[in-house]
């Protein structure tokens, strides 16, 4: 990247790659004092050539290295790439199989938004107490993945024409009791973190991002959402078994960081509410249609849209009647959301202190962004 | 036998009467205690935050309540590569972390630990010396920051500044208001006069206050932008490595120590608390000691509770609340005073 030039008085400060907070990504902060003019965040560190690689994979191969992109939420990923495969190779996937999609994402939705949430405690040095109590939360999901798909983290477990396998004896019942124990748990996170008041004073009215600068922005999913506008693939343009669930679209109206933080907060709520639904109303019947192993797609542009955790996810597919896909361009929700996060100084007033709690607020992923 | 007797006499007027300094310089106020206190502060800090955190801390070094992993620690941060950069200013940088727990350790020996257990006692100077002890230890920071020749470091020195400054002027004028009340500034005058009530009764918004100081002038959560490590790495401290690292850090639990004794002597009944078997002494040290650990505790568990305080919420909260209210407590104290109620 040309770094753009300094202004005189203004003194340019490097927020990472190397520090504490940063992960993989190097930030440009320009400062006068504390207060911060301009922010220029520098993307790329972690470019993987993931589109490229996939030109080289037949479809069915291609679903492991897509998955990479987000580690925290592998199978909304997954599930973009699969149903832009399913498009394209017109292929009908059975109702049994859309509902144990939608579980399995809803499960992914809450252990990504649980590491977001104990990302942006962590950010306000509401030292590791939060993140830590997060962490061993998602491990709960993480064993219910374990039972169901032998993985824990890069699941690869949807696959055109349905799923890998199908629930296990006993399932439901497991996701009830981690409902349960989850539901009794955010309780505990409301009081301890939302309510808190010095952090409510850190969140409150800090990079205010009015709706019509999210819309001007494009903005995407929580960070959206946060600006009072409910726009939400799940519910504007149903995939898998949407359609059939029962949710709402959580917006909050404040447009700060801690309305952010809320809408992410009681999306999980949500997301446990559709795992409920699903382990008791699931429908029986087949799980998967037969596809054949190396199946030709006719010469055609599709693409799919899907809501991951960190918002918006297209998968733009194009084939040439080959075995593998001849271009995939995948738009990434962190790096809609990076856009956003660049603008905000202009839009309100930043002091350094609120750059950690900002970005999270944004919740990153940065090799979602550089792909 | 009455040899032995003798011996033994001989043996004990020895130690509290020929060998009392040299036991307050090696051993009570001095190096031993300053070493001890804050190697079992970071060895607490460590285990019991854990549990807070659902972690065990500290397992395998030491057995099962870590206690060996600190000398572990200390032994390879002795040994570690002493990293110097090369734009810093090699003379500052090589000295500040020696005068940085010298400074406040400096200010400990004034607090009586016992009414006749004061290694520097200067009588009525004591608590002007303090704070004057005091306040040079802000500086420290402020020069290490700018001799590391970093944007991280100075950034924090400067938030340092802010900070010491917004919280001693209100801390400066609650200690006054003590002074006022008792008529001395000598601080075993102070300790003794709360023997019937210690004064975080009739003083309550200094002991407030005062505490909030503590915690500012210690930086600890939520008051620890200087060192903020989500923004600036580690702030001020940024740029140290090896050895240096180890006193860096250690200045935080010497500072921590030098103010709550302090705050303990003011408005906690310092070193007063039931006499046993006649042994004066002993058992004030053992009450003022006691007393320090609870205060201690209870300062490094609030860390688990707050998330850290925004720069310009600080110094809101220092010049806008603190200083008012301590100012009020002035007027007031000095309206009691005048109708002679004290």
């Amino acid at each position: 990247m040309t770094e753009p030039v300094i202004v005189p008085d203004i003194m340019r400060m490097s927020w990472g790659p190397q520090h504490p907070m940063s992960g993989q990504t190097r930030i440009l902060l320009d400062i006068d004092g504390e207060k911060v003019h301009r922010i220029i965040a520098d993307l790329g560190f972690t470019h993987r050539g993931i589109e490229k690689i996939l030109e080289n994979r037949t479809f069915l191969q291609g679903i492991i290295p897509v998955e990479r992109m987000v580690m925290a939420d592998t199978p909304n990923i997954g599930l973009g790439y699969v149903t832009a495969i399913e498009e394209a190779l017109g292929i009908e996937v059975p109702e049994r199989a859309n509902w144990i999609r939608s579980m399995i994402c809803e499960m992914a939705r809450i252990n990504s938004h649980l590491y977001a949430f104990g990302l942006q405690a962590e950010s306000t040095g509401y030292f590791p107490a939060v993140f830590l109590w997060t962490t061993v939360d998602r491990t709960i999901i993480l064993r219910l993945f374990e039972e169901l798909t032998g993985a824990r983290w890069s699941l690869n477990f949807f696959m055109p024409g349905g799923v890998h396998k199908d629930l296990p004896k006993g399932f439901e019942e497991k996701v009830i009791e981690g409902v349960e124990y989850l539901r009794r748990r955010f309780e505990e996170y409301w009081v301890a973190m939302v309510e808190n008041a010095t952090f409510e004073l850190r969140c409150d009215n800090v990079g205010v991002l009015k709706p019509e600068d999210a819309i001007r922005l494009g903005a995407t999913g929580p960070v959206l959402r946060g600006s009072g506008i409910p726009i939400d693939v799940r519910k504007d343009e149903p995939y898998a078994a949407y359609g059939d669930l029962d949710f709402e679209v959580i917006t909050e109206s404040a447009c700060d960081s801690m309305a952010r933080t809320k809408v992410r907060y009681r999306e999980i709520g949500q997301s446990l509410n559709i795992m409920e639904q699903v382990a008791n109303e699931i429908p029986s019947g087949p799980i998967r249609t037969n596809v054949p192993l190396f199946a030709r797609a006719k010469a055609a542009e599709v693409l799919s849209r899907v809501e991951s955790s960190r918002g918006e996810l297209g998968v733009h597919l194009f084939t040439d009647g080959g075995m593998n896909p001849y271009r995939v361009k995948i738009h990434s929700p962190t790096l809609r959301n990076m856009y956003v996060f660049e603008r905000l100084a202009e839009l309100d007033e930043i002091l350094v202190a609120d750059i950690p709690v900002l970005i999270n607020s944004i919740d990153p992923w940065y090799l979602d962004s550089d792909r | 036998m009455n040899i032995v007797l003798t011996l033994w006499r001989f043996i004990i007027e020895f130690l509290t009467v020929n060998a009392k300094p040299l036991l307050q310089i090696i051993v009570l106020p001095g190096l031993l205690w300053v070493i001890v206190y804050a190697i079992i502060a970071v060895w607490f800090e460590r285990k019991f935050l854990a549990r807070a955190m659902l972690r065990v801390g500290p397992y395998y070094c030491g057995g099962r309540f870590g206690w060996l992993q600190l000398i572990a620690d200390f032994i390879k941060l002795f040994f570690k590569e002493m990293i110097i950069p090369k734009d810093v200013n090699t003379f500052f940088f090589l000295l500040m972390p020696v005068l940085l727990p010298s400074v406040p350790a400096m200010a400990v020996i004034l607090i009586p630990f016992a009414s006749d257990w004061v290694l520097w006692n200067v009588g009525s100077l004591g608590m002007p010396m303090f704070f004057a002890i005091a306040g040079i230890a802000p500086l420290v920071p402020i020069f290490t920051g700018w001799a590391s020749n970093n944007k991280y470091t100075f950034i924090g020195a400067w938030r340092v500044a802010y900070m010491y400054i917004s919280a001693e002027i209100p801390m400066v004028i609650c200690a006054a208001s003590v002074a006022i009340m008792v008529g001395s500034f000598d601080l075993v005058v102070i300790a003794r006069a709360q023997e019937k009530m210690w004064f975080f009764i009739p003083q309550f918004i200094g002991f407030v206050i005062f505490f909030l100081g503590v915690m500012i002038e210690s930086e600890r959560t939520p008051f620890d932008m200087p060192g903020a490590e989500t923004e600036l790495v580690l702030g001020w401290r940024t740029e140290y490595s090896g050895v240096l690292y180890g006193f860096v850090m250690f200045t935080e639990y010497v500072m921590l120590q030098a103010w709550a004794l302090m705050f303990l002597t003011l408005y906690l009944g310092g070193f007063n608390g039931p006499v046993f078997f006649g042994a004066t002494t002993a058992s004030h040290i053992f009450w003022l000691v006691i007393k320090f650990v609870l205060l201690v505790t209870l300062v490094i568990l609030l860390r688990v509770v707050f998330p850290r305080l925004r720069m310009d919420q600080m110094l809101k909260l220092g010049w806008q609340y603190l200083t008012p209210l301590a100012l009020l407590n002035l007027v007031v104290t000095l309206v009691l005073k005048l109708w002679g109620v004290y």
